[in-house]
């Protein structure tokens, strides 16, 4: 699991809404959010091994007022520009008329860097 | 849910399209469109990799989406935008932008909507991400295919002015 992928998680169940990874069972009450690591965008390779390993998720955040649409996009967006630098970008936003929810979609990129291997100039045979 | 990817810089392409002239601008629009193709061609493999359930007992979480709703979606024609052409770019689009309709449960849908819901998610439908994964997994074989489209087209030029 990206180690900023796991930050950034963390600082965003820091924020004023509800998130949950991947989905909720119940769904809360007002705003919420969700998000989600989803799929390997990239990787460089070298030396038979994965160098740099970029994922690629999501943040979705749901809510009932227009009137909460500022304070929380900019929150979100805070802490994805703070955790992810400026590998994110506003995905799309809609109006469910079924829920009545506004829908915001972000997607982000976040890098898996490799652990240092200490054995690395021993396996040479 | 568009999805923008933008080559520039590509120096193999400026390096062939500099002796090119006035059919500079032709070769780099066939040179995208062989790109886009191969864009179109991973999206419609990646909406045969969504998953779907026939029936959902959960009251409140989110659902996958039917096995009618995947049909709508592998039927649907993937298009390539019309060229637009702005200084010394060309620019296209590759989506479900014009798909049309579909009927579903006796009710009459547009085709982008249905697949917008399950790329993106709802309150109610678990997102499957399948454009913007067919994107990351088709920009390298892409760029691949605009590059030797121009290559070829350039070395036919030069093949019939030498």
């Amino acid at each position: 699991m990206p180690k900023e992928y796991e930050a950034l998680v963390a600082a965003l169940k820091l924020t004023s809404v509800p998130f949950a990874e991947y989905g909720w069972k119940t769904r809360p009450e007002g705003a919420y959010g969700v998000v989600s690591l989803e799929f390997e965008a990239g990787t460089l390779s070298g030396g038979d091994a994965k160098a740099d390993r970029a994922w690629e998720g999501s943040v979705d955040l749901f809510y009932p007022k227009l009137s909460d649409r500022t304070d929380l996009i900019d929150e979100i967006e805070e802490t994805l520009a703070e955790i992810c630098g400026d590998a994110w970008e506003l995905n799309s936003t809609q109006y469910e008329t079924a829920s009545g929810l506004f829908h915001v979609e972000w997607a982000f990129q976040c890098l898996d860097e490799p652990e240092a291997d200490a054995d690395a100039d021993h396996d040479a045979v | 849910m568009p999805i923008t990817m933008q080559y520039d810089g590509m120096k193999e392409i400026s390096d062939m399209l500099k002796d090119m002239g006035g059919k500079a601008e032709a070769i780099a629009s066939k040179g995208l469109y062989e790109g886009a193709g191969v864009m179109a061609n991973e999206i419609k493999k990646q909406a045969g990799t969504i998953r779907t359930e026939d029936f959902h007992y959960t009251v409140f979480g989110t659902r996958l989406p039917s096995p009618e709703e995947k049909a709508v979606v592998e039927a649907a024609g993937v298009g390539i935008a019309k060229f637009a052409k702005n200084g010394s770019e060309v620019n296209t689009s590759v989506g479900y932008r014009n798909a049309g309709y579909a009927a579903l449960a006796g009710k009459t849908k547009p085709i982008p909507q249905i697949i917008n819901a399950i790329n993106s998610g709802t309150s109610f439908m678990k997102k499957q991400p399948f454009v913007r994964q067919a994107a990351a997994a088709a920009k390298a074989p892409s760029e691949s295919a605009i590059i030797s489209a121009i290559q070829a087209q350039v070395d036919e030029m030069n093949k019939t002015t030498t």
